[in-house]
């Protein structure tokens, strides 16, 4: 048995390790992916009370604190019996279309781009952010970057800080948005949509412009036919922060439609001696392994699965590109995991929209933002849409609102299965024997990986800034024949 | 961003302290500790202090428009002991020019980037990283050893502005902390 181990973190950070077990024949027997734990949360939260737990969750983690702050706000109206006026719901929502259109801007230029942009067998070095500028120009750049400062400046107005919302109460808000405040916001958002216009010209001409790319994206190296989850609003559109969690299966039927508070009698998790990770999959359907077909209960909860999920985007530009992603690709649902990129860019698109019809709409700048909970709170569930997949947020809490319980399932648990399948299937389509296992292959490995824009960590700045990729190829006898390195 | 005047006007240097790390995850705080400890201490000094839980290309936003920086942060790199101060220099995050996160840039890229967008960064950046014990549990109060390296931190940051011509004098009561 040979191994070969993609290692980009070692030891450093929460971040994740792929082992690849080859046979004596030199091809791949089975692909693990392996994440370090963080341990306690739960026991962390025991005890506060609940309406601490929308500020804590921000700390959870450095890149989406906006979505963990929307789902315990949720969960902390939900566990007060309350419910916030229609203003509140739609301040909780303009900042976090804000948000993610600042989020799915950063993962398309820093991460899933480049191995477009640039190219998936280019050399490491140059496929980077600093590749995407050679390659689309310095200006485009300085566009990311206002970009994200504007999203930034949205959550600051309305969260009341920067990156750590502290915003949300049980029953509301507890800041509101002036005139003036409205007006920026408004701005910001027309240029938001100018540039989600911008990004998917991007995508058109760099990605969709070059036919090996397109090959490669509908190719079978990188394609799963599993379930899709998405939250639809009440027209069946995509919605990230509120309305129904929708699962369709392979084919693009639905299986079952629910609120977040049945979450658990949808969704169960399989354990695996190997690893700290849960493996979430679809009850009804039940746990198959790592398969695909309508037999297995793995599913998606990504970009591309809200799209799959939904009967189409509520605003009129993102409406546009989602019908021509669809026929470009061959009908729905797509189940080509790059594609992904697309949807995200798509998704993109429609937060800046929503944020503009939100920042216009007439109730917006209302005074009526709160609802005090009267109502002895028990127990609740939160859901939103983060970038990365459904979260949900569990509390139950004692009669005067102390925590006893706390549960969540994080967007990216929900894809656990299915990245680990689709890292084995590009490994076993990419390494055989004779073949080596060159950076670009690898590359091509983790780009199946990157797809999901995967999060694991709750401290993504340790020092130094490397990300040493290395490979270890053992023989049969398991001595170290060969060893990679990429960083 | 923006908040950088021309290199060449003649006026003091502008420098940054910046602590990173989540307050939540026990030793994965120590930058920002040090850092505010700092912020006490270096209250009447020309430099600012902030705290920040996130890098990426926030640290475009973050370093813009200062001279020189320093970044303190938490490490599990076991070149040595609990508690052991590192220097490192920009250079030496810079070589991948690639995520360390799989979700945002490194600092060394977050630099490398803002400089070919002509945004004006420190020319010099140092970091001193803290061999951190325990960052993957939730809980507030860091390990014994690493605890105990925070006065080192702070040493080593002080000799480093010494270093750099920066003069201070008492600190006064009211802590200069900017947090992000």
């Amino acid at each position: 048995m040979k191994t070969i181990s993609i290692d980009p973190i070692t030891r450093l950070e929460g971040h994740g390790k792929i082992d690849i077990f080859l046979t004596d024949e030199g091809d791949v027997a089975e692909t693990y992916l392996q994440i370090p734990e963080l341990r306690g949360f739960e026991k962390f939260c025991e005890g506060r009370p609940v309406e601490e737990l929308p500020r804590i969750m921000t700390r959870i983690c450095g890149v989406c604190p906006e979505a963990h702050h929307m789902a315990s706000a949720k969960a902390c109206d939900a566990v007060y019996h309350v419910e916030p006026p229609p203003a509140a719901k739609k301040l909780r929502e303009l900042l976090y279309s804000a948000f993610f259109a600042g989020d799915h801007a950063t993962h398309f230029y820093a991460l899933g781009g480049p191995d477009f942009v640039v190219g998936p067998t280019a050399p490491a070095a140059e496929r980077n952010i600093l590749g995407v500028i050679a390659k689309v120009g310095l200006e485009a750049g300085k566009r990311v970057i206002q970009h994200r400062a504007g999203a930034q400046e949205v959550v600051k107005i309305l969260g009341g800080k920067a990156v750590h919302p502290v915003t949300s109460v049980p029953g509301g808000v507890t800041k509101g948005l002036t005139e003036a405040e409205r007006q920026r916001i408004e701005t910001l958002a027309r240029e938001f949509i100018e540039f989600g216009e911008f990004t998917l010209g991007v995508f058109d001409k760099i990605v969709l412009g070059n036919k090996a790319y397109v090959d490669l994206i509908l190719g079978d190296v990188y394609t799963h036919k599993v379930y899709s989850m998405g939250t639809v609003d009440a027209h069946g559109k995509v919605n990230f922060y509120d309305g129904l969690i929708r699962v369709v299966d392979p084919t693009g039927k639905e299986l079952v439609t629910f609120p977040a508070s049945a979450y658990l009698d949808n969704l169960a998790e399989h354990v695996k001696p190997w690893s700290y990770l849960k493996y979430p999959y679809l009850k009804k359907v039940g746990w198959k392994g790592f398969v695909d077909g309508p037999e297995s209960g793995v599913y998606q909860a990504t970009p591309l699965s809200r799209l799959n999920a939904a009967d189409g985007m509520a605003t009129p530009k993102a409406q546009a590109a989602y019908e021509r992603m669809y026929q470009t690709l061959g009908g729905k649902p797509v189940h080509a995991v790059l594609a992904t990129h697309w949807a995200r860019v798509i998704e993109l698109l429609y937060a800046a929209e929503r944020t503009l019809e939100l920042a216009t709409d007439p109730e917006i700048t209302s005074t009526d933002i709160r609802t005090v909970p009267t109502a002895t709170p028990s127990e609740g569930v939160g859901c939103v849409e983060a970038p990365r997949g459904t979260l949900y947020h569990h509390y139950a809490t004692d009669e005067k609102g102390i925590v006893r319980k706390v549960n969540l399932i994080v967007g990216t648990t929900n894809n656990h299965a299915a990245i680990s399948m689709s890292i084995r299937g590009a490994a076993r389509k990419l390494i055989h024997k004779g073949v080596e296992a060159t950076d670009g292959v690898l590359n091509m490995i983790e780009m199946a990986f990157r797809a999901y824009d995967p999060c694991f960590g709750c401290a993504t700045h340790s020092l130094p800034g490397q990300m040493p990729l290395e490979v270890r190829i053992h023989d049969a006898a398991g001595e170290v024949v060969r060893v990679l390195r990429r960083g | 961003m923006g908040k950088g005047p021309s290199a060449s006007a003649a006026r003091p240097e502008r420098i940054v302290i910046v602590g990173l790390g989540n307050p939540l995850l026990r030793d994965d705080g120590v930058g920002l500790r040090a850092a505010g400890l700092l912020a006490e201490r270096l209250a009447g000094a020309p430099v600012d202090v902030l705290q920040a839980s996130w890098g990426g290309m926030r640290f475009i936003d973050l370093l813009a428009g200062y001279d020189r920086a320093i970044v303190l942060d938490a490490i599990e790199w076991r070149r040595g002991p609990i508690g052991t101060v590192y220097r490192l220099t920009a250079d030496q995050a810079i070589p991948t020019v690639r995520a360390m996160s799989y979700h945002d840039l490194s600092l060394g890229s977050a630099l490398a980037l803002g400089r070919a967008l002509d945004i004006p960064l420190p020319a010099e950046t140092v970091f001193f990283a803290i061999e951190a014990k325990d960052t993957r549990t939730f809980g507030e109060t860091l390990s014994p050893a690493v605890e105990a390296a925070l006065p080192e931190v702070v040493r080593r940051v002080e000799a480093q502005l010494m270093q750099w011509n920066v003069r201070w004098g008492e600190p006064c009561t009211k802590p200069a902390l900017h947090s992000t």
